[in-house]
């Protein structure tokens, strides 16, 4: 074995997935590795979430395989690695009875023990990531009050507040504006560089994806990886994208991460 | 004012409705807020099925009452997760079945009568010692088990997948709550009714959520106001030869609306 072998955080082989006989992912092979910050874009309907919902256990491949370092997801235990920042989280029910804290504090719930209240370490980690993702004034305001870019902090903040090392969001931009929107790339790339947190994203607004990622992959039923992401961005496998669906499939395999 | 806790009856009437109070009004935090409010009036249905069979068969009333509605628990919850779309109809036909085969079970044993009725409606003054024994053995387990997982049911009720995605074993503590929910509901239909506990469970959270603060303070508020809507209701149906259950029911009513008029934007 080389010595540059490492074990992917995600090791997807041939999975396939369909719903009510109607075929949404075709083939799907790819792997993910410390470090990247991938973008992940598609039309409607193309089977962008339900690969990460797959990713994340929620759904189950039709066929195939999905391993999360290195073990079948069933066996898989050590979920707070792995940080998700779901579709609508933005969203939230206004009523419901949560403080910016209360949210945060969510994401240390399943590292702390039966009967034992949150220990110094983890009221720790809830500030840090409060701190980080610029939420921590806003500490005791309802989460229902907030704008749809001070929301979208918070749902971040609770999905660092584990210490992943992986952070998963689908269209985080979801009801958020554009001037956050610019500030929220930022950010992203802030966590990627300085935190060395791999970044796995879905967004359908093709002209915000930031300039520095690592790689994007395009699905429409079947995936389209992509190394150098800014060609992809202006050459013909976008209206194929698009289209009916994309072809080739050049995956990177000797990673620098 | 106070000679109405000189009587034995009197006194083991508020200990069991404080109890029920403290119990529905705690697990009715979550109940709303994981949107399951109408399962509460299923259960209560369910566990008068195990009075029917208490009452006829001559087991104590109570024990059925938790042994079926544990199980119809169980039965809404795989239902619920299994045919997500359709789970108020699996609620509907549940409530108004089990309401049928209850009834059926009295007539058949002829013992459609009084005892019957105070279970329906309620009867706090006839709550026995054996009653708060039970009230207080099966209460107590319930509380701690819902003080032990509050944090893992409160990202479950604000995002069930999210919780999943974090290793919270959702499905588990799922059929955790509705266990518990069960047997709250079912201690509690002796003192309110089945036909009135899921008014105790359901509206001091409501009432609480119109105050717009955080998870804590609402579980605390919720708890006031049950507290305070039992201890005022009974008061209220010992002085005017109410009944108990409804006379609490509307304290409670009143609260809620009193909350949405406080909050009103």
């Amino acid at each position: 074995m080389p010595l540059s072998f490492k074990v992917p955080i995600f090791d997807v082989k041939n999975v396939n997935f369909s719903a009510n006989s109607q075929k949404i992912l075709s083939n799907i092979s790819l792997e993910i590795f410390n470090g990247e910050y991938i973008a992940i874009i598609g039309p409607n309907g193309g089977g962008k979430t339900t690969l990460i919902r797959m990713l994340l256990g929620l759904n189950k491949p039709t066929s195939g395989e999905i391993k999360l370092y290195g073990k079948k997801i069933s066996d898989f235990k050590s979920w707070d690695k792995i940080g998700y920042v779901p579709q609508r989280a933005s969203l939230v029910d206004e009523n419901f009875p949560a403080t910016v804290e209360d949210i945060v504090k969510m994401g240390r719930t399943s590292k702390r023990s039966i009967f034992s209240s949150f220990s110094d370490k983890d009221r720790q980690a809830i500030e840090d990531s409060m701190i980080k993702m610029d939420v921590l004034d806003l500490k005791d305001k309802m989460i229902g009050k907030l704008s749809g870019g001070q929301r979208q902090r918070v749902m971040i903040a609770r999905a660092l507040a584990s210490k992943p090392e992986i952070l998963i969001l689908d269209e985080p931009n979801t009801g958020v504006d554009m001037v956050s929107q610019k500030s929220f790339y930022a950010l992203l790339s802030k966590l990627n560089k300085e935190e060395y947190i791999t970044i796995l994203f879905i967004t359908h607004d093709v002209g915000v994806i930031a300039d520095d990622i690592s790689r994007l992959f395009t699905i429409n039923q079947k995936i389209n990886i992509c190394n150098s992401p800014k060609e992809t961005l202006s050459c013909d496998e976008m209206s194929a994208l698009y289209g009916i669906e994309t072809h080739s499939i050049h995956q990177h395999k000797n990673h620098e991460h | 004012m106070f000679e109405i806790f000189e009587y034995d009856f009197m006194q083991r009437a508020f200990l069991a409705g404080m109890l029920i109070a403290t119990l529905a009004s705690i697990s009715g935090t979550f109940i709303v807020l994981k949107r399951y409010s109408m399962m509460s009036e299923t259960l209560a249905h369910s566990a008068l099925v195990g009075v029917a069979v208490g009452l006829v068969a001559g087991f104590n009333p109570l024990w059925m009452a938790v042994v079926v509605a544990v199980i119809s628990a169980w039965t809404i919850e795989y239902l619920r997760s299994s045919f997500a779309l359709y789970s108020d109809a699996i609620l509907a036909i549940l409530l108004s079945g089990s309401l049928a085969v209850a009834i059926i079970i009295v007539s058949l044993g002829g013992a459609f009568n009084n005892s019957l009725f105070s279970y329906l409606f309620g009867s706090i003054l006839s709550v026995s010692k054996e009653d708060i024994i039970t009230i207080v053995s099966f209460g107590s387990v319930s509380l701690l088990v819902l003080l032990a997982f509050s944090k893992e049911l409160y990202f479950i009720a604000y995002d069930e997948e999210v919780a999943k995605t974090s290793g919270i074993k959702v499905t588990m503590l799922n059929y955790l709550l509705v266990t518990v929910v069960a047997i709250i509901i079912a201690l509690s239909i002796r003192v309110v009714g089945s036909l009135l506990i899921g008014a105790l469970m359901v509206i001091p959270t409501v009432a609480a959520l119109q105050y717009r603060v955080g998870f804590l303070k609402t579980v605390f508020i919720s708890l006031f106001i049950a507290l305070f809507s039992v201890t005022a209701g009974m008061i209220l149906s010992y002085y005017y030869s109410l009944p108990s259950g409804a006379t609490i029911v509307l304290c409670v009513i009143a609260i809620f609306v009193g909350s949405l008029v406080i909050n009103k934007k």
